[in-house]
């Protein structure tokens, strides 16, 4: 039997054992443990070295409050810092490591910062890092040389380097009534709401049902609180209208009833199941919210109470009944209220020795004077505790007489020695979700603490949460806000106990008194910041870093604004609180991602994108889309590739998957007047079968996109955009449909995935055509530039139209998606005796830069139409989108970015991205006059050449400039030419 | 937050986009008053409290919504399709779950 | 005629996924014609009268309304927006002719959009993971149909049967989309078919 458990009770399986270790120490527990249970079982009272001054810590809590015991857990490669070790089953073969020790956690070098208090106070990252002002070392790096050691000094736990494998995974749900937390109340609650038909949610943060009902005592319905909550829960879990989800902290509380919460799916088992995630995400959509979640017990401040040993008195009594383990042989008790007796009373009852009850209040009721005789300990009244012995674990408390109203400590220290110290400093409801549904909280003299507001919209409180702690009324509470009828008001039930403290927070001795634990923020820090000027409790807060590590302040931050107050001279509720913001509890960031990420996030891929990676595509995403970068042989660089491809396809053909366009059907008797309206040229003109490049500028008369648009019908339209502006050119025309112009009768449809497009280009491009097309012919007469055909090609129904991007004789052959590969392979085929080649986006773009097209490199939106020398597309004949703001001053300036063609005179390569400059500086770059959008090597022209956006760039042309691109280490003679290097007359594709 | 499309029913926010300020007048198209241009293009209210603005229910029906949302408790007060004058109403089976 | 190659079919493979009772069972259904027609504002009634003659199904009104057969299904999506399913080809040729301009417009989807069904106890369960969409019964009815989206894949989704539905994605997002929900199905077990 472990030292700490006690022979029977508890709700663990003692029946089964469970392997662990913890710095490599191998540890037996029981299912039904948490870490820190099991922990405590063996004896152990050493968890880790806190945050800054490396003291050692024991445990504190016993559930999600628990400042202290932060662990890292490992899996495999992986590792995950920062759990807390009450939050933590165990499973076979967990393996835990401590934090923030050097070189263990017995022996740690970093605990010498204790010493270093003084210097070490709030405030010291601030003061520290501004670095010297004067003297020899001013503005040099040697304190960010400094800055390095004493970041890595304090911290919590390392995380991990390797990819987590684990998988998570995010679901919705929707309910009538969520219940969070199923201590008495929220059971009542959930079983009242289920009993209405409504579908109820049910959120238990750990891995039991019952909350405080587990361990608290007390009785239900005539029975045992304990098997009243099993009961409970089974019942729950038989119904058709009811979820019941454990191990799931409810985490965010956002508008309209929006909540997250976290299911620890398989943190507690070795392996997870096939298919399991580790976590999972819910986010539930609740018609009402019964916020159940209890009360947090507060610690009080005093020297030395951070020592190992000392625990809420609540914690204590919960090891012992829940988990069958006694924190301590000679257990004394620290209080200011009624509560800690009947803890003290459970742990005698589970077998431990109390040795004293240390209360601040002068005078006792009746009910605690009872309860502290049955303890059989020695009752000190009107005395505090103001100081702990003990290495790395108490073992003795120094007791003084202390004045309730003035806080003064009298007379001379006591030793009394005891290996735990229950602590008890009244209790605070956990508002957190209330307060980030935007309630505002109330003091509450009686019980000194803040409660939630009587009334809310969204959620009604029960139990605890509203500072009711008798049972009978919690249950009250919980019966009515379940099933929504206002509940009697229970009268305050004779026999419980008054759970309202004397108001003391904090015992001033000497010493350091901690407030937050887990940052490790003293009282005197507190004052420090109130001396120092930080008086209001947000800059308090973020000064000193209270309530700001990943416990939020559960435990910190009622002690720390009293402290404020004091220091302050102000009532506790005239210095206000905070905030609470998301999340409650720590969120794992694999949650939140789920399956964005890896090899299941989104993707798009074209109708041919199984031929392209048969046939040596190299692929690259665009956005979702994946395209093909080059067709590569054997032993080919990428740049030898795109140069052979965009060489063949100039000489002979070549062949390209454009299915990525965007393709909106623009149906309708006003189509034509819509698509007059929204290009700046004019569509209505169009004829039946004719395509026509367009222009679309954005409402303040940049440039938006460019692209063709097919005259199917009288009254359809195919219009095609760039692939990246797809959906926000649907967006502009939909909004431009549905808000500015709801009159006119257009409908618009996304087509581009009913759609495969190839692209076929060069010189031998319709010789291709013609010995595969049937059903039309394709001669410059039937199928004239920027004429549209139908036909077949090996019986699939095809639509070309005769355009170009690359500026040779081309054409666009749209099928249906579903026979686009069919109909590729009949073009691959036909173009074999004529040296067709399939070509990819980076031959594509070479091809493109030659002739000088823009794409959304160019139209970045910061261009005009005239920078990019598309003026000739701006109808005067009409108004359009953006036609009374696109000559604003500002868009008609001759200093404006024009797009200029570049040509390397060093016989370099050129970057997209590289700045334009008119001197070059290589230390100090400077001056620069525009940037470079693309960059190629033209295999037409035979030079390194790009595009650019340059200040003037007309007025420039035929300048000298150079590249200057710091980064990249290219520095370089240019010449500024035009954006046409490549056959500008356009003789090639007319042909 | 939960908008109700008044053809979709209640959905999350994360299927709308936000398509700015309501109430702005876009001048004729073949206005030339500059300043009645900048106006539309530019300006805004930007209000604390009752706000009237656009939203497109991109992840769902994709038409615009016309809403009034308060800036300040983000509750919204009114929901009515921008285009559409009327729609039917969205049917849910007259049964409780098994 | 050449058939349609889904793009489905090289992760499409028939057969069972896990042990025990099969959660759900995931199925490409390919249907022969995908079509959406669309009302001018005012001409709803009437167009869904000519949907109920060309195809035979009673389309009822009311948003999201919708009927599905084994062979055929129809349901609104978006305002005075039905999108019309047949195994068989050709409703896309044969409706242009019943909805004139002054009705409103059709719009062939066959090849655009790609169809996937799943069926089974754990069907709303599976579906919960990827849409912020009440499933249940109440909520949405067999038959009825609705728009929503999973990051950046559009779905339009029909309850074909009590614990059925119809899934229609763009074509390009199909075989990304049916990996994720058989990734989202170990869990329940599922079976291809």
């Amino acid at each position: 039997m472990s030292p700490r458990r006690a022979s029977s009770g508890g709700l663990i399986d003692r029946s089964r054992s469970i392997r662990f270790s913890f710095d490599g120490q191998d540890f037996t527990g029981h299912p039904g443990d948490t870490l820190a249970s099991a922990m405590l079982a063996n004896g152990v009272s050493l968890f880790g070295r806190s945050f800054k001054y490396h003291r050692p810590r024991g445990v504190l809590a016993a559930g999600v409050d628990e400042p202290n015991a932060l662990v890292t857990v490992l899996r495999g490669e992986a590792r995950e810092p920062n759990i807390q070790a009450t939050m933590l089953e165990i499973y076979d073969g967990l393996q835990v490591v401590s934090q923030n020790r050097f070189p263990s956690l017995g022996f740690d070098i970093g605990a010498l910062n204790q010493l270093g208090g003084k210097v070490l106070g709030a405030g010291f990252y601030y003061k520290t890092f501004m670095g010297p002002v004067f003297g020899p070392l001013k503005g040099t790096r040697f304190w960010m040389f400094c800055e390095h050691f004493i970041r890595h000094a304090a911290g919590l736990g390392r995380a991990g380097t390797v990819p987590d494998p684990s998988r998570y995974e995010r679901m919705n749900a929707y309910c009538d009534v969520l219940v969070v937390g199923s201590g008495p109340a929220g059971l009542a609650a959930a079983k009242a709401a289920a009993a209405t038909g409504a579908r109820v949610v049910l959120a238990e943060q750990d891995a039991r049902l019952g909350g405080c009902a587990n361990w608290s005592g007390g009785s239900i319905d005539a029975q045992p609180a304990t098997e009243w909550a099993a009961g409970a829960a089974h019942e729950l879990a038989g119904l058709a209208n009811v979820t019941v989800l454990s191990r799931t902290t409810v985490w965010g509380y956002y508008d309209g009833n929006t909540i997250a919460a976290l299911e620890r799916v398989a943190d507690h088992k070795a392996t997870p199941r096939t298919g399991e995630p580790r976590h999972r995400h819910w986010t539930i959509r609740a018609g009402k919210v019964v916020l159940a979640t209890g009360a947090f017990e507060r610690p009080l401040v005093f020297p030395g109470n951070d020592r190992p040993g000392v625990m809420l008195a609540s914690a204590a009594a919960r090891y012992a009944a829940e988990f069958g383990v006694l924190p301590g042989e000679k257990i004394a008790v620290f209080t200011n209220n009624d509560g800690a007796y009947a803890s003290a009373l459970a742990l005698r009852e589970a077998g431990c020795s109390i040795v004293a009850i240390v209360d601040v209040r002068g005078e006792l009721s009746a009910a605690a004077r009872e309860l502290a005789v049955r303890t059989g300990a020695e009752v000190l009244t009107g005395r505090a505790v103001t100081g702990t012995e003990g290495g790395k674990k108490l073992h003795c408390i120094q007791v003084q007489g202390f004045d309730v109203v003035t806080g003064a400590i009298t007379g001379d220290a006591r030793s009394i020695d005891a290996d735990c110290l229950l602590v008890s400093g009244g209790w605070s409801p956990v508002i957190n979700l209330a307060s980030q549904a935007g309630a505002r909280a109330e003091w509450n003299d009686r019980l000194q603490a803040f409660l939630p507001p009587k009334e809310a919209e969204g959620w009604v409180g029960a139990g605890g949460f509203n500072g009711t702690f008798a049972l009978d009324a919690a249950l009250a509470e919980g019966l009515a806000a379940g099933s929504g009828e206002a509940g009697e008001t229970a009268p305050d039930p004779a026999g419980d106990l008054d759970m309202s403290p004397a108001p003391v927070f904090e015992v001033t001795a000497k010493g350091k008194a901690f407030v937050d634990f887990q940052h490790d923020v003293t009282a005197d820090d507190v004052r420090l910041a109130h001396r120092e000027g930080f008086q209001s409790v947000e800059h308090l807060k973020r000064y000193t870093t209270l309530g700001m590590a990943t416990d939020q302040g559960k435990t910190s931050n009622v002690p720390g604004l009293a402290i404020m107050a004091n220091a302050l001279g102000k009532q506790i509720p005239d210095v206000g609180t905070t905030r609470f913001r998301p999340p409650f509890a720590p969120v794992s960031i694999g949650s939140l991602a789920a399956e964005r990420y890896g090899e299941i996030r989104p993707e798009r891929l074209t109708p041919m994108h199984d031929w392209h990676l048969a046939n040596g595509a190299r692929m690259y995403s665009a956005g979702l889309w994946h395209r093909t970068m080059i067709y590569g042989l054997p032993g080919e660089t990428v740049e030898q590739a795109y140069v052979r491809e965009a060489k063949t396809t100039r000489e002979a053909a070549g062949i390209a998957d454009v299915s990525t366009l965007g393709k909106i059907m623009v149906q309708g008797p006003d189509a034509a007047d819509f698509l007059d309206r929204v290009y700046t040229n004019i569509f209505s003109t169009l004829p039946v079968g004719k395509a026509r490049y367009g222009l679309m500028l954005r409402e303040d008369g940049l440039a938006l996109d460019d692209g063709t648009t097919w005259r199917l019908g009288e009254l359809d339209f195919l219009m095609t955009t760039t692939t990246a502006n797809a959906g926000k050119v649907m967006q502009h025309l939909e909004f431009l449909l549905d808000v500015i112009w709801p009159e006119l009768r257009v409908h618009l449809t996304s087509v581009t995935d009913q759609w495969a497009g190839a692209s076929i280009a060069g010189p031998r491009s319709r010789e291709i055509l013609a010995a595969c097309v049937s059903g039309t012919k394709v001669d410059n007469e039937t199928l004239p530039f920027m004429g549209i055909v139908h036909g077949a090609i090996s019986g699939a129904p095809v639509m070309i139209c005769r355009l170009s991007f690359s500026g040779e004789l081309a054409y666009e052959v749209y099928s249906g998606a579903g026979h686009g590969t069919h109909v590729w392979k009949a073009l691959i085929e036909a173009g074999k005796p004529f040296g067709l080649v399939p070509y990819g986006l980076e031959a594509l773009g070479t091809m493109r830069i030659e002739k000088g097209h823009v794409t959304g490199a160019e139209i970045d939106g910061r261009t005009t139409a005239r920078d990019l020398h598309l003026d000739w597309m701006l109808s005067k004949k009409k108004p359009f989108v953006g036609s009374m703001m696109m000559d604003r001053e500002g868009l008609i300036a001759p200093d404006r970015l024009q797009l200029v063609g570049i040509v390397s005179l060093d016989n370099q390569p050129l970057n997209g991205g590289s700045h334009i400059v008119e001197q070059l500086d290589r230390d100090r770059p400077h001056g620069s006059v525009g940037h470079m959008t693309a960059a190629c090597y033209s295999p037409a022209l035979g030079r390194h050449i790009g595009l650019a956006l340059v200040k003037a760039g007309k007025d420039r042309r035929g300048q000298r400039a150079f590249v200057s691109d710091p980064l990249r280490r290219r520095f370089g003679p240019v010449e500024i030419v035009s954006h046409h290097f490549y056959d500008p007359e356009g003789k090639r594709m007319h042909g | 937050m939960i908008i109700t499309c008044p053809y979709c029913g209640p959905r999350d926010s994360s299927e709308f986009v936000y398509q700015g300020e309501d109430g702005r007048t876009r001048p004729d198209p073949a206005s030339t008053d500059q300043a009645a241009w900048n106006a539309y293009v530019y300006d805004r209210v930007n209000t604390a409290g009752e706000h009237e603005e656009i939203w497109q229910h991109s992840g769902g029906c994709r038409a615009h919504l016309r809403l009034v949302r308060n800036t300040l408790t983000h509750k919204i007060s009114s929901v009515s399709m921008a285009r559409h004058a009327t729609v039917p109403r969205r049917r849910r089976k007259a049964e409780t779950p098994a | 005629m050449v058939d349609q190659l889904s793009p489905l079919a090289p992760v499409l493979t028939p057969g069972r996924q896990g042990q025990g009772p099969m959660g759900v069972v995931l199925a490409e259904i390919a249907p022969g014609s995908i079509v959406q027609v669309a009302a001018w504002a005012g001409q709803e009634s009437a167009l869904i009268a000519i949907v109920r003659d060309a195809t035979g199904l009673a389309l009822p009104d009311g948003a999201g309304g919708g009927i599905a057969t084994d062979t055929k299904a129809a349901f609104g999506f978006a305002p005075g927006k039905f999108l019309l399913a047949d195994q068989e080809e050709g409703l896309a040729a044969a409706l242009p002719k019943a909805v004139t301009s002054a009705l409103g417009t059709v719009t062939d989807l066959s090849h655009g959009r790609t169809v996937i069904r799943i069926s089974g106890t754990r069907a709303e369960w599976v579906l919960a993971k990827f849409f912020a969409i009440d499933f249940s019964l109440p909520a949405l009815p067999v038959g009825a149909g609705l728009s929503t989206v999973h990051h950046d894949i559009f779905a339009q989704i029909q309850r074909s049967g009590a614990d059925q539905f119809d899934i229609y994605v763009f074509r390009s997002f199909a075989r990304s989309f049916w990996k994720s929900l058989c990734h989202a199905s170990e869990e329940v077990n599922y079976e291809v078919r």
